[in-house]
């Protein structure tokens, strides 16, 4: 295949401006110069790029959605990069610096943005390094600053570091983290578009959208939709870990079969190991079945089989593994990254962690199941941002998915610590709703 | 800035139709249909919703999720359902959740019966918990600040407290730290959360989390009253209720008003209250016998208070800021025409204002409101530090400014608290506040050299420049807020104010105007009940007399007067001239007092001490700076001797061969409301509940209009220039009354002495942060401590006056000699 | 700060105030003693020359000063070792913010520390795709290896965004792995004796896994290193993988 964010990408000095210029770099941007904000964006449209980051909504139009005038405008990137299993940013940024400032450029220019910002996760010491020398180099070069290459567009560039939260990769957390607050998301609306960074009109791309902007421009809008599947056009970094032998980032053209990423690519599982399920999305992603397998991987395809594209992080989980306890880590993670704001998230991650707790300790019984089972349902679509969601659907799906496994899991646990079997215990804290209304309001209240 | 506009739209809620003000959100919305929508962390005076609680969630036609309702705006023709499954569900999980580590001690908590979290769970809860696990269990209650508890466990993390100690006080001390299920509400490395506004964090958490420390426990709401009336502990008369329970004062709690206080409290009216039960108050009439004063009957006090009698013509009275117009209006009757004598003030000092003056600054054309202040254009603070003075003023400037993009002027001589707000902060030397203004008139286009005249006043050039012109561009609704100190320096001060508002054209526009803020709680309804050398009630022509420092000065003389009425005031404390005034007491032959504490001056000199009502007992009315005439109300009967001021007036009157004719409290109201033309029509009834704002009421055209400018001013003199010694700034602290100090919860907080001064003449004079000095100045010595501030004006030092000992008005000025101890 | 590894003990030690999650802060009253917490006036507050400097910096940067606040505190850890009360008195004076708006920040963020913590930050990635490759045991063996000295500041950290060279760690800053038990001695080893990290399982100069990625071998670059001006040790490539992707 070939590839568009992987050209050169193991390049030496590639991260330097002279190699990326000899390579073609900032002719994208020199071109788009020459044209229009209106045309840059009727390109993004044409192209039908989706943002890499979790949501897949079209770039193009979001661009368009911030208002027209004279003010301040924000661009951020988003190189916040937190979803577990998640790693596609840091090799490009790392490898390819200047990659992404021609894409902010651009994207600045479509957009009409004046200040820009690439919000980095601040455990991304190195990459952030490579950025800042990158910065510099390309405001010396006249490719940031004032009139830019002499046309009418001016941008500054800062590259803010953040200081480990997930949430902050949100996109409205990122800008309360960004205006120096505690990273909670914001309600919406008002959308960034409108009401963004500082009270201004702010576009927010994930890293990898944004570096694919100036392959947008290069190849024109409509050639690069030729890529990938209709509604899932171009091509897209995967970064591929877990139980796989050949653990990294592969770029590969959207629809191509999820076997072939797990398999031909990341080698598959290790010898004589079976892929037992796999998150298609980063750790947000309900799980999928070795069944699914043969789904090509893209947009549409993976949210018809109940879950999610998302960042584009594939992780793999082969049968040596026991479900719950994939299922206690991704609840503690998300427990750990709930920001505390809204109630549904804050209490739910914690309560799943403890009846997951419960689970592992042998002091559950398969009722408690369905109790984890409605909570998750509680959670989903009540929450401020989709972090609770983000823990409620896989473990929701895992619960549905696995629900034999959990219940072997209880039994032997409780087993293990010498419990009587569950089909003995008389559940009071659950007890039968409709007998009397307010059984569990001693011994839970 | 013109205010939104309401429009009417039509929604649909529940299958009703219901028509609702457009824009407004759903949670208020929901209201006009008789739908209730519950809610934790909504508050609309804590600024934009933050949808943090999720309780709100409601279901709403053509979108999929369920939208939070109080961040939803009602639109025309939105379709809304509240009573779905779907709905009920969300409700009952997060209930649930919120309940998870609630620890549910409702029948040891104190908010138990005044609890939404109790109402929402019993009205839109399952009635069961899924939660099985223990719940979390910390230490409970744990200090605050010595005036609020925290009991973390019942916390459910709405953010209302720390969304007021950032958005409402910015005091921005109240945080939360951690994040996630870890999350808590705390402040810095273990210091308290002690501010001027913290109080209010109580009645804000929606459970028992943080209460009240003096309150806890005392009653529960089924035990109590509440009573309507106004504090009367600043001019900023925000409107309370009084918690009683068994004729005490137990607590006190806003009453929404955004005319007045928009619902807020500052912590001394909410605390305060204690003074009312406090050990130290007087309950029974004094007489001085020898050195001591000794409780006596009502008959003996005033029998020995008859003897003003023989003063005739030769009585100064004072008034302190809290006495009732009434009390103000029957004194002067009681001065004027029972003793003959013209020398009354409520002033704390300053020259006399002409009559002519006072009316013109009183002039309904030209009177701000409250709300003003937070739809302004631009707002000039000058000469005034609204958290001490006003405080509830200082949130409304704040708000104007965070909410509405209202922009901010602070011309003051000490630096203001509201000073980062402001997009000019201006500094002029102690006293030049009519020099400023001069300038920025001659800034404006008027006359006079803007260089010379800022230069007169010790302020920059450029800052005057700089505020001429946002006062000039950004709009021409333009509230100048100012400080009674201005009015110190002299009625050149007021001129150069009416030419300053005259060249803003302030008059002509709505939305626009002065806004005073007196020295004293009833400063302006005093001045209108005839409190004021020269002017009679409702600002007529009177025979001129003595202002405050003349009667002092003509007492310590032993001319002119030779006995002093003090109505709730102690001179030693508030006037200014603290030397002139002991001298006076000590020299005048008899000295009658209404107070309610034995303070120093009171304790010392005064020979007839009458015990006063506290605001409790009291009923009367007061204006409040914007004209709003409000009614105090009696909460609990009074407590020991003590009866009413209106009583002790009429009674004292009677045996000087005055019949006052009044017998009941309305009587005298009404007395004061005939003789005031511009109060023509006022009732009492009328002003129940909120009050009403006479310049806005027909009476007011009754007005008669004041000295017309533009003036034309003499050249101010320079500022003192400071050679060695340093000027002296004097503020008086929000917590500088003596009814924090005798409040067993506030006692904490009254004021202590402290010099402030630049980091440049600490270091020229060798002094330490912290340091003990003594500062004098013509013989007067006061003890302080040295607090090096970095925004402080190099070459002034700041210090407080109306302190239990030591106040700066011991001090006469303008230079004073810094040394240490 | 939010910390993960605490929470594994937590079951064993439940008592009277310490079960569900029981975090440091929620059982501490104030001290009514002290004053309350403003604005620190820079006129009385020492601030280290380096410390103001670097936070000034970062506020002129951006259009509001709050948003220097994560910089500011980055600066005030490196300065202090953590985020002190000192430490954010300092920060708050230049700033012209309270300590407590600080403190709500600094407790926010998994990287800032607001108790004392040694100098040697070891983060060690417990995350899924670690786990799933042996992580948990990684962990243990590295807060052994660190044992009780002072220096090390060994933490479970979530996902570090390097699940290709899982297990892995972030010590210092740097990241390197796939890791191996043996490897904590190592990394012990080489942050007290100040030498580079295990150089080999850096990730600065690991090349794409991505067979489509490799070089097209352009003569112009062939010298160069791959971060260009950043000299780093060579491409040291030993991984789970075979041998199309050239190294
Ligand atoms: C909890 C949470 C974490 C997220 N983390 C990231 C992230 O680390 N990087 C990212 O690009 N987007 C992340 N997103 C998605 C962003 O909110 C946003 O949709 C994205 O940055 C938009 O860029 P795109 O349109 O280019 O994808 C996250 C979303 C959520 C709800
Ligand atoms: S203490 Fe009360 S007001 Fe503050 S967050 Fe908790 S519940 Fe809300
Ligand atoms: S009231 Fe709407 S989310 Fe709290």
């Amino acid at each position: 295949m070939n590839t568009l964010l992987f050209d050169n990408i193991d390049e030496p000095g590639l991260a330097t401006l002279e190699v990326y210029a000899r390579r073609g770099g900032y002719e994208a941007l020199k071109e788009a110069l020459k044209t229009t904000p209106e045309e840059v964006l009727s390109e993004l449209n044409a192209s039908n790029l989706r943002g890499r980051g979790g949501a897949g909504f079209q770039m193009g139009k979001k661009a368009s959605f911030l208002p027209k005038g004279a003010m301040d405008k924000y661009l951020c990137a988003n190189a916040d990069e937190s979803e577990p299993g998640t790693f596609k940013d840091r090799e490009l940024m790392q490898k390819n610096p200047h990659g992404l400032v021609e894409g902010i450029v651009i994207g600045a220019y479509a957009a009409g943005a004046n200040k820009a910002f690439i919000y980095i996760r601040g455990e991304y010491a190195l990459p952030a390094q490579i950025l800042e020398a990158a910065i510099a180099e390309a405001e010396a070069a006249g490719y940031l600053g004032e009139r830019i290459l002499g046309s009418d567009l001016s941008l500054s560039l800062v590259l803010h570091r953040g200081a480990g939260a997930y949430i902050c990769g949100e996109e409205t957390a990122l800008l309360d983290s960004l205006e120096g607050k505690r990273g909670n998301p914001r309600l919406k609306p008002p959308f960034p578009a409108v009401q963004g960074l500082y009270q201004g009109p702010t576009l927010i791309n994930n890293v990898e959208t944004l570096m694919t902007v100036p392959h947008v421009m290069r190849l024109g809008g409509a050639e690069y939709a030729k890529i990938g599947t209709e509604s899932s056009t171009g091509t897209k970094v995967v970064s591929v870990s877990g139980n796989v032998q050949r653990p990294g980032n592969y770029e590969i053209e959207l629809g191509t079969p999820s076997r072939e990423i797990i398999f031909d690519l990341a080698g598959g599982p290790p010898e004589g190991r079976e892929v037992k399920f796999w998150f298609p999305g980063g750790s947000s992603a309900p799980v999928l079945l070795p069944e699914d397998l043969g789904l090509p991987y893209d947009f549409d395809s993976m949210a018809k089989a109940g879950s999610m594209l998302g960042s584009g992080a594939i992780i793999v989980v082969d049968d040596s593994h026991s479900v719950v306890e994939v299922a206690l880590k991704t609840a503690k993670f998300y427990r750990h990254e709930s920001c505390g704001k809204c109630t549904p998230c804050r209490e739910g991650t914690n309560w799943t962690v403890k009846m997951l707790e419960r689970i592992d300790n042998g002091e559950a019984t398969p009722m408690d199941l369905d109790i984890m089972a409605g909570v998750q349902t509680n959670i989903i679509g009540n929450c401020l941002c989709v972090l609770g969601d983000a823990m409620a659907m896989p473990i929701g799906s895992m619960i549905e998915k696995f629900r034999e496994e959990f219940e072997a899991h209880i039994e032997r646990r409780r087993d293990e610590r010498g419990q009587v079997p569950s089909d003995d215990v008389i559940a009071i804290g659950v007890a039968d709703e409709q007998a009397s209304p307010y059984p569990a309001l001693a011994l839970s209240y | 800035m013109p205010r939104p506009e309401q429009r009417y739209i039509t929604f649909s809620i529940d299958g009703r139709e219901v028509s609702a003000p457009e824009g407004i959100m759903l949670v208020d919305g929901a209201k006009y249909g008789d739908v209730e929508i519950p809610v934790f962390c909504y508050e609309p005076k804590l600024g934009a919703p933050v949808g943090a609680c999720r309780m709100c969630l409601v279901e709403i036609e053509g979108i999929p999720k369920l939208q939070t309702a109080c961040s939803t705006p009602v639109k025309d023709g939105m379709v809304v359902h509240t009573q779905t499954e779907r709905v009920r569900g969300a409700q009952q999980g997060i209930v649930e959740f919120l309940l998870v580590n609630h620890p549910l001690d409702c029948p040891v908590c104190d908010k138990g019966g005044e609890c939404p979290l109790q109402d929402i769970t019993f009205g839109w809860g399952a009635g069961k918990s899924r939660f099985i696990e223990p719940k979390r269990h910390f230490k409970k209650p744990l200090e605050l600040s010595p005036l609020i508890a925290i009991d973390r466990e019942r916390c459910i993390v709405c953010y209302r407290c720390v969304r007021f100690s950032q958005e409402v006080s910015e005091d921005y001390q109240l945080v939360l730290l951690e994040r996630g299920a870890h999350t808590y509400v705390g402040t810095f490395d273990g210091h308290p959360y002690v501010a001027p506004f913290s109080g209010n964090i109580i009645g804000l958490c929606p459970v028992g989390a943080l209460t009240s420390t003096p309150y806890r426990f005392r009653a529960r709401p089924w035990d109590v009253e509440e009573a309507g009336t106004v504090c009367t502990l600043c001019p900023a008369q925000c409107n309370i209720t009084f918690t009683v329970r068994d004729d005490r004062v137990l607590r006190v709690g806003a009453r929404d008003n955004d005319q007045v206080d928009d619902g807020w409290l500052c912590d001394k009216g909410r605390f305060g209250y204690q003074h009312v039960h406090a050990d130290e108050r007087i309950l029974e009439p004094l007489v001085r016998d020898g050195d001591e004063l000794r409780p006596v009957s009502w008959e003996r006090a005033l029998d020995a208070a008859a003897a003003l009698g023989k003063h005739k013509g030769r009585v100064g009275a004072v008034v302190g800021g809290q006495a009732t117009n009434e009390e103000g209006f029957l004194l002067q009757r009681l001065l004027r025409e029972g003793l003959s004598s013209e020398h009354i003030d409520c002033r704390a000092g300053g020259p006399p204002v002409p009559v002519g003056l006072a009316r013109a600054l009183a002039d309904p054309a030209l009177a701000a409101t409250v709300p003003d202040l937070e739809y302004a254009h631009t707002v000039l603070v000058l000469d005034t530090e609204l958290v001490d003075d006003a405080p509830i003023l200082d949130l409304r400037v704040r708000k104007g400014v965070r909410r509405r993009g209202v922009r901010l002027i602070t011309a003051t001589s000490r630096p203001s608290s509201l000073d980062p707000n402001a997009q000019v902060a201006l500094r002029f030397a102690p006293g030049g506040g009519g020099a400023f203004l001069q300038a920025l008139d001659a800034a404006l286009g008027g006359a006079g050299d803007p260089d010379e005249l800022a230069s007169a006043a010790g302020a920059a050039a450029d800052d005057v420049r700089a505020a001429a012109e946002l006062l000039r561009s950004v709009g021409e609704d333009v509230v100048i807020v100012w400080g009674e100190r201005l009015a110190r320096s002299g009625p050149d001060a007021l001129r150069a104010l009416l030419n300053v508002a005259g060249r803003l054209g302030l008059g002509g526009t709505a939305g626009a105007g002065l806004l005073e803020v007196p020295a004293g709680t009833n400063g302006r309804g005093l001045r209108e009940a005839g409190c004021l050398p020269g002017v009679g009630p409702g600002y007529t022509h009177a025979t001129m007399g003595l202002n405050t420092t003349g009667i002092a000065r003509a007492a310590a003389r032993g001319e002119q007067v030779t006995a002093l009425y003090l109505l709730h005031t102690d001179p030693l404390r508030s006037s200014e001239h603290g030397a002139v005034w002991r001298a006076a007491l000590g020299k005048a032959a008899l000295v009658v007092a209404h107070a309610s504490v034995l303070t120093e001056g009171i304790r010392e000199y005064a020979d007839v001490v009458f015990p006063a009502e506290a605001y409790a007992e009291k009923d009367g009315t007061l204006v409040h700076p914007d004209g709003r005439v409000q009614r105090v109300r009696q909460a609990i009967g009074r407590t020991g001797e003590v009866r009413a001021g209106w009583q002790v007036l009429a009674d004292v009157a009677r045996r000087v061969g005055l019949d006052l004719e009044v017998f009941t409290a309305p009587m005298a109201t009404r007395q004061l409301f005939d003789a005031v033309p511009f109060y023509a029509g006022l009732t009492l009834d009328a002003l129940a509940g909120h009050g009403v704002r006479w310049p806005e009421s027909v009476a007011a055209a009754a007005f008669a209009p004041g000295e017309g400018g533009p003036f034309t001013l003499r050249t101010p003199a320079a500022a003192p220039s400071s050679n060695g010694a340093l000027r002296l700034g004097r503020y008086r602290s929000i917590w500088a009354a003596p009814e924090v100090e005798v409040s067993p919860a506030l006692k904490f907080l009254a004021a202590r002495q402290v010099a402030e001064v630049s980091p440049a003449d600490a270091e020229r004079l060798g002094l330490g942060h912290g340091q003990r000095i003594r500062v004098g100045s013509n013989g007067s010595r006061i003890d302080a401590e040295v607090h090096i501030r970095g925004d402080a004006p190099p070459g002034t030092v700041f210090l407080q006056e109306g302190t239990a000992a030591g106040g700066a008005n011991a001090l006469d000025g303008p230079l004073v000699e810094l040394e240490p101890r | 700060m939010s910390t993960t590894d605490s929470e594994h003990a937590l079951s064993d030690r439940v008592t009277r105030y310490q079960h569900g999650s029981r975090v440091p802060g929620w059982d501490d009253a104030v001290d009514l003693d002290r004053d309350p917490a403003t604005i620190p006036d820079l006129a009385t507050t020492t601030v280290p020359e380096r410390l103001r400097s670097n936070v000034e910096a970062a506020m002129a940067k951006y259009p509001d000063r709050r948003s220097a606040v994560i910089p500011a505190l980055h600066a005030a850890q490196e300065e202090h070792g953590w985020c002190s009360p000192l430490a954010l008195d300092q920060v708050a004076a230049v700033m012209k913010l309270t300590p407590g708006y600080l403190s709500a920040i600094a407790t926010f963020y998994d990287m800032f520390s607001t108790v004392p913590v040694g100098r040697h930050t070891v983060f060690v990635c417990t995350n899924i795709s670690c786990s799933l490759c042996g992580a948990d045991e990684l962990y243990a063996a590295m807060l052994e290896a660190a044992g009780d000295d002072a220096d090390f500041n060994v933490r479970s950290f979530e996902c570090l965004g390097a699940c290709d060279i899982a297990p892995m760690a972030s010590v210092n800053g740097d990241y390197v792995g796939p890791l191996t038990v043996d490897d904590t001695r190592e990394i012990v080893a080489a942050c007290r004796e100040g030498r580079e990290v295990l150089p080999a399982k850096s990730l600065r100069d690991r090349t794409s896994t991505d067979p489509n990625a490799a070089p097209k071998g352009h003569a112009d670059t062939a010298g160069l290193q791959p971060e260009g001006d950043r000299p780093g040790p060579p491409a040291a490539i030993e991984l789970t993988q075979d041998d199309e992707s050239p190294s």
